[in-house]
């Protein structure tokens, strides 16, 4: 079970943030999360939420609202998403919860809580332009069966990368 | 028949070779003109998880790059598909496809919007279509049976893909399937996604969610899964092998992509042109039953 400390017990008003929901919303992608009205069919459908019941996108569409910005940002099982978008197709209130938990897992990213995966990705599209490391045996085999070369030339990446920032950001140097 | 700049992504030409093979078979079979772009890069999907306007401007790097030579994209990988189409959706808006271009232009590319997307199956089955595709098989696959599996991201988001298929109640891959002549079977868990995005980052999703699809599979009396995507294909397979080894299990269900499938109902060699003995789990009684008398 994975450690989610701050979980639990009655919500603490000291540490609200009021203007946590609006830091979430200004990005375009979260501008639905208004209309919410937490029926739950997100939950519901949540692949995720069926092994770790601790990840529920209506109870974090609802603290977002809330202001618990810490709860949020800290949560481990953000970084669990398996991406299916279940959350948004089945949305009666077409809140696209899966643009929303985006915004979150970035904001999470720039305040140290990204896993070591992910940061390590960016590192490798930098080199090569792919997310996987390649080596001379795989060059081998493509040629065995008269596949193209491949380019790897990472340098355009590594402009639009640093264009975003997201060179900086360190692996889980916090939660 | 239409030309296509193919997008290879980052798992298929460096994990799952016989993937790009057998489509580029397939592919050339029936006159699928596919071009090499070897600028284009990673298509940005996992950027998102730190920074959705790094994905955005991978996505529309890529797009840029195919407009440039004037062609369409056609995608393996069921992610590439959905972040790519929906990439184009979002750069539709005018604010959002400047602030892009602004970037690109350093780069001395720009995507005006004109370069789609589209997922291989998508193009077989709406540019060559199925009463093609039946006129062009030599081998018939009727002794077989075969479980769909369509990859989340081949159908969502919604938006991105005008209405080209249900995701609530898919059916194109059951489609492709019966040209071959094999029978697609319907089952309960047809929706429940591979895991595969989580995977870097937590095993006990992609365990729990192989196996709860294998248990669906196991006693449906199938011969193979049908994958529609390289990560749908290697959770399936490579970590269907793992949870053997690790938790002590029994599961015995081949995979195969559908391009492999198509491929060998048109008479392509399993080894050589289709790429069968590079998969995980062995695939030689299912060509013994299909009738097919190579070994891989």
């Amino acid at each position: 079970m994975k450690q989610d400390k701050n979980r639990g017990g009655p919500i603490r008003v000291e540490e609200l943030d009021p203007n946590f929901r609006s830091e979430v919303m200004k990005h375009g992608e979260a501008q639905e999360l208004n209309a919410c009205f937490a029926c739950g069919i997100c939950t519901a459908g949540c692949p995720v939420h069926e092994i770790f019941p601790e990840y529920s996108p209506r109870k974090l569409a609802k603290m977002v609202k809330l202001g618990m910005r810490k709860d949020v940002l800290s949560c481990p099982y953000i970084w669990d998403c398996v991406t299916c978008h279940n959350c948004e197709q089945r949305c009666p209130q077409n809140v696209k919860f899966f643009n929303i938990l985006n915004v979150l897992k970035n904001m999470a990213a720039e305040e140290g809580y990204a896993p070591n995966p992910w940061v390590e990705q960016t590192k490798q599209i930098i080199k090569t332009g792919l997310v996987f490391p390649t080596d001379e045996a795989l060059f081998e085999k493509r040629r065995s069966f008269s596949l193209p070369d491949l380019k790897l030339d990472g340098s355009k990446v590594k402009k639009i990368i640093k264009l975003t920032g997201i060179d900086k950001i360190k692996s889980q140097t916090k939660g | 028949m239409k030309r296509y700049a193919l997008f290879l992504g980052c798992t298929t030409p460096t994990q799952v070779i016989q993937y790009e093979l057998s489509s580029r078979w397939v592919c050339k079979q029936l006159g699928i003109e596919m071009v090499d772009i070897e600028d284009f890069v990673c298509c940005g999907i996992n950027q998102v998880n730190l920074s959705q306007e790094a994905g955005l401007l991978l996505a529309a790097m890529n797009l840029a790059l195919a407009e440039k030579r004037g062609l369409d994209i056609l995608t393996l990988c069921a992610a590439c598909t959905g972040h790519l189409a929906e990439s184009v959706e979002r750069l539709k808006n005018q604010e959002t496809r400047d602030r892009v271009n602004n970037k690109l232009r350093k780069m001395g590319l720009e995507y005006k919007g004109e370069a789609k997307v589209k997922h291989i199956s998508r193009v077989l089955y709406e540019d060559v279509g199925i009463d093609r595709i039946k006129e062009k098989i030599k081998i018939d696959l009727s002794n077989l049976r075969a479980a769909p599996h369509y990859g989340c991201h081949y159908l969502k988001p919604e938006s991105a893909f005008n209405g080209f298929d249900d995701p609530d109640n898919p059916k194109t891959l059951h489609k492709l399937i019966s040209a071959t002549g094999a029978f697609p079977l319907q089952y309960e868990t047809l929706n429940l996604c591979c895991g595969g995005k989580s995977f870097p980052v937590s095993r006990e999703v992609v365990f729990y969610l192989v196996q709860k699809k294998l248990d669906n599979l196991m006693n449906r009396n199938i011969d193979c899964m049908v994958v529609q995507c390289q990560t749908c294909y290697l959770m399936y397979s490579d970590q269907q092998e793992e949870i053997n080894k690790q938790l002590k299990k029994r599961y015995n269900i081949p995979v195969l992509l559908y391009p492999q499938l198509l491929g060998l109902a048109l008479g392509g060699d399993p080894k050589n042109e289709l790429g069968l003995d590079l998969n995980t789990i062995s695939l030689n009684r299912l060509l013994a039953k299909a009738g097919i008398n190579r070994r891989i």
